[in-house]
């Protein structure tokens, strides 16, 4: 709740600074008030804290354990892009403050997903995460690409957000109430009609595969993340993707956990489909954004297994550390992704043709973020992929097998940038000219990573 | 003390790749030369002491159940003391040639020199799949940035063969993880375990067995290779720089071989007496059909590669005998399999520099121009063909003895490896050294003294243990008593 309240005050700051046009204040309000925040939230996991500003309020909220670790996840990672704002950002001028602004409502967003304990406020927490990102989507006016993906991101989502209310109010009708406690109940001891309440799951499960970008509810995915400027594209495939997951389990933990003999065959076909499809369509890409998109549609394919998982031990401490060791490989990827693109004017994986010869500390940051994200040892992609694997096997063997192969899949198309760096001979390494602030978050970033492949247990047992 | 001998590389490695010293290629034989001397003690104080002493256990993931655990018995030991003894030699051979980025591929060795010795000391699962791994990423840079022609798809195929079928064993290993610990235990007590004799101590039924082993299976064939996974290997070898083919040959395949020994058949003995006779077979095809493309190969480099192939067909269908001879038999003739093909390999990369090529037809007559050589390749190449009192032939012997008493028949066939192995080689050595010498070969100039040592070493190596086989049998003895004990088929 503190670090709701901080972001909620430093948003209204920024916007109010947002007068003054000038571009280090702004940066500072918000990374101060992040990392304030951030801090906040810390000490709250450490302490185990879930009493005083934590405690229900009106029954809406629940900041627990769960809520807190996946908020300080969604906190590094804005600290991270805020840290690369300052360069980031440097074609915006007069609606800066409001960039600002709606980052941090959305990350206020999804703090409210994280810690919801009645639908209302999961629709609330989803409404508030993604109207500003509706916006932040199109914040390049003059460019065409930018206002496409706005359009499509608010059109689809409008709908999707649709069948979400239809789902909710399914289930009330349902089970009476809009509680999670008293919705796991009613289910628990039978008193529901059961064809509402299995057509409000299914529609719920629609409403948030399109947030999360699950297969077959992907499409806007690839051509939104591709058009959105670039730093909103790392905040969309990281935060937002992170709340929507956290906001499944949830959901689904606390109240549909005793129908997933409905729910859960279903959710592994989408599961499959999603892992498979986007990584053989990632394979074809010459654009690194949209081959991102493609990657992190994949990962939400992997991260669904969290979701196959609950009741096992350790799926929501799976589901934390990868959702973190993806969130920091994504970003310092894309750090590496804005300098080489942006100041040599190319958006494809041939910009990065011999970059390791002029930059070998930006390769090696780039090469470090792929294997992450492919999952090989001993990066904390790795642990998080292995932890993931094991908690779903026991229920769903095949699924896991095709998620090793998966994963072996994805490995083709993440080599493609290392093999431009490194094994391209005759190219000149791009120019690039790195800023203090990039430095700071990339290096953070691998020290995070290398953390995180030190000690995973501390992540993964949290929750 | 394990400990040490894994940090060592790779502490040297990034230092060198970090701090990117003028003087990196002495740097790094240096910490080999090290962790060679380190590694000698730590026989002595094993045959004194026993491995206890020598073990590291700290925990790394307690609830997972994973920990960090090293430890040496005769068998890792004995694959330690490879990976250590070729190290420098392997650093020093890379001396010839200089490569641009030096830092880079000199860091990357020792990388995966540390990630071999992790491999061979871990006691716990996930770390072996770990270490298994880690050696990849930069085998794979040193033989995509400093490798031959068509060295990016190359090693794609590699890499990625490589990673599946390792991927199949980290599901087996999961699976029987998950089986590990008591089912009526408590919800705070930690349920599941990585370590090998938790892993090992799991009983399986045939079937589920059945499916553990393969999965195994399939990645230590592609690893070693045997037939029919061994397709990325000629092109990888060829392609590769020679310091990345004598990583490659020299110590990464007896990875696999190593897993098949520690890993696949302790954890699944009940699949044994299904699966051995496919598994024999098809090292036993693998021997012959790896021998008669050896006998076609005009490519030195990738004649040498499908008789490491064959060489390794033979070892694997010892320890698949899992008799006392055969696996005894397979660990001594890893031994020398490393020494003789990193020979090998050598002379080959030695000759490639000096006449340009790798064709036996534009070789000939090396012998009247390089005497030194010539001696020293001879002898290297009959331990290669495991003449007596050369290391080759031990190994041979006990394999041979220990298939044979597993399956007449195929003793049988796996024996023909002895006259097709005499085949190449002879017909390799006599097309290179022997007959007339053309213009290039006429001013072949003979060995430098690094050439020399390095040769000289392993020639040496190829006599000693020839005459005193006893030296590494005695070394391994206990373990592989141990191993065939603890294993009930």
């Amino acid at each position: 709740m503190k670090a709701l309240l901080i972001l909620f005050f430093t948003a209204i700051a920024v916007l109010f600074a947002g007068l003054s046009k000038n571009r280090k204040t702004l940066q500072t309000i918000a990374l101060a008030g992040s990392i304030l925040a951030l801090l906040a939230t810390g000490i709250d996991l450490m302490l185990g804290d879930t009493t005083g500003l934590n405690e229900h309020y009106a029954t809406m909220f629940r900041f627990d354990q769960y809520a807190l670790a996946f908020s300080a996840v969604v906190l590094i990672g804005t600290v991270l892009i805020l840290g690369l704002s300052g360069w980031g950002f440097r074609a915006l001028t007069d609606t800066l403050g409001d960039n600002y602004g709606l980052i941090l409502f959305s990350l206020c967003g999804a703090l409210c997903m994280f810690s919801f304990t009645n639908m209302v406020m999961l629709f609330l927490g989803i409404e508030i995460l993604s109207i500003p990102m509706y916006v932040m989507a199109g914040s390049r006016r003059d460019e065409p690409e930018s206002n496409e993906a706005a359009l499509k991101y608010f059109l689809m989502g409008a709908f999707a957000t649709g069948f979400l209310l239809f789902g909710i109010a399914l289930v009330y009708g349902a089970t009476a109430s809009f509680d999670m406690q008293v919705i796991a109940r009613a289910i628990a001891e039978g008193k529901h009609s059961l064809g509402m309440l299995h057509m409000g799951i299914l529609l719920m499960l629609v409403g948030l595969s399109f947030k999360v970008s699950a297969v077959p509810f992907h499409f806007w995915a690839p051509d939104v993340y591709t058009g959105s400027p670039n730093l909103v594209t790392a905040f969309m495939s990281t935060v937002v993707k992170t709340a929507g997951f956290a906001a499944l389990y949830r959901l689904f933990s606390s109240a549909f956990v005793d129908a997933i003999d409905f729910w859960g065959i279903t959710v592994a076909a989408i599961a499959a489909l999603t892992m498979t499809l986007a990584n053989v369509t990632a394979l074809f890409q010459t654009n690194f954004k949209r081959m991102m998109a493609y990657s992190s549609i994949s990962h939400a394919g992997y991260l669904l297994l969290a979701v196959l998982a609950i009741g096992q031990a350790g799926s929501a401490g799976a589901m934390l550390l990868y959702t973190l060791s993806y969130s920091i490989a994504t970003i310092c990827a894309f750090a590496v992704y804005i300098l080489v693109a942006e100041q040599n004017n190319n958006a494809t994986i041939d910009a990065f043709n011999g970059l390791s010869k002029k930059e070998p500390f930006l390769a090696a940051v780039m090469v470090i973020s792929m294997l992450s994200l492919a999952g090989i040892p001993p990066t904390a992609g790795f642990f998080g992929k292995y932890f993931l694997f094991t908690a779903a096997f026991e229920r769903y063997p095949w699924l896991i097998g095709l998620a090793v192969i998966n994963s072996a899949v994805s490995i083709y198309y993440y080599f493609k940038v290392i093999i431009a760096m490194y094994f391209v001979r005759d190219e000149a390494s791009p120019v690039v000219v790195t800023p203090v602030g990039f430095k700071w978050v990339v290096a953070g970033g691998l020290v995070l990573i290398a953390l995180l492949t030190l000690a995973p247990g501390s992540v993964y047992g949290l929750i | 003390m394990s400990l040490l001998l894994l940090l060592i590389p790779l502490i040297a490695a990034g230092f060198v790749l970090v701090a990117r010293p003028s003087n990196g290629r002495q740097i790094a034989l240096l910490f080999t030369l090290a962790n060679l001397a380190l590694t000698a003690y730590v026989v002595m104080a094993f045959q004194s002491g026993g491995g206890e002493a020598l073990a590291f256990r700290t925990p790394w993931v307690p609830n997972a159940g994973i920990s960090f655990s090293l430890s040496l018995d005769g068998i890792s030991l004995l694959l330690v003391v490879l990976t250590n003894l070729l190290a420098p030699i392997i650093v020093l051979s890379s001396f010839g040639r200089t490569y641009e980025h030096e830092n880079r591929y000199y860091g990357m060795v020792l990388m995966m020199l540390g990630a071999l010795n992790g491999v061979f000391m871990a006691e716990d699962g996930l770390l072996f799949y770990v270490f298994y791994e880690l050696a990849l990423i930069p085998i794979y840079f040193i033989c995509a940035i400093w490798g031959g022609q068509d060295r990016i798809r190359v090693t794609l195929k590699f890499f990625i063969y490589t990673f599946i079928g390792s991927l199949f064993m980290l599901m087996s290993l999961i699976y029987v993880y998950l089986q590990t610990g008591d089912p009526l235990a408590g919800n705070d007590v930690i349920r599941h375990s990585f370590l090998w004799r938790d892993l090992v101590a799991v009983p399986l039924s045939p079937s589920t067995a059945w499916w553990v082993m393969l999965g195994f299976f399939v990645a230590f064939a592609v690893k070693m290779p045997i037939f029919p996974f061994h397709t990325w290997q000629p092109d990888t070898y060829t392609t590769a720089p020679t310091g990345g083919t004598m990583l490659l040959s020299g110590i990464m395949l007896k990875m696999g071989v190593y897993g098949v020994i520690r890993w696949m058949v302790p954890l699944a003995p009940e699949a044994m007496h299904t699966l051995v006779p496919t598994f024999m077979t098809l090292a036993v095809v693998g021997i012959v059909y790896a021998s008669i493309i050896a006998v076609k190969q005009s490519d030195f480099k990738r004649l040498i590669a499908y008789s490491s192939i064959a060489h390794v067909g033979l070892i694997a269908a010892g320890v698949f005998a899992w008799n006392k001879t055969g696996v005894q038999g397979s660990l001594i003739q890893m031994f020398n399999h490393g020494i003789n093909v990193v020979g090998l390999f050598f002379v080959a990369d030695l000759i490639e520099r000096r006449l340009g090529t790798r064709s036996l037809a534009d070789m000939g007559g090396i012998a009247k121009s390089a005497p030194r050589l010539a001696t020293l390749f001879m002898i290297i190449m009959l331990g290669a063909v495991a003449v007596p009192l050369t290391n080759g032939f031990p190994g041979e012997f006990l394999l041979l003895n220990g298939i044979w008493n597993y399956n007449a028949w195929m003793g049988a066939v796996a024996g023909l490896t002895i006259i097709f192995g005499a085949v190449y080689m002879l017909r390799a050595y006599g097309l290179a050294m022997f007959g007339e010498p053309n213009e290039a070969t006429a001013q072949f100039a003979d060995l430098d003294t690094r050439e020399l040592t390095i040769l000289g070493v392993l020639a040496f190596l190829v006599l000693v243990l020839g005459f005193f086989p006893q030296t590494i049998l005695g070394l391994t003895d206990q373990s592989v008593n141990a191993i065939l004990g603890a294993v009930q088929i």
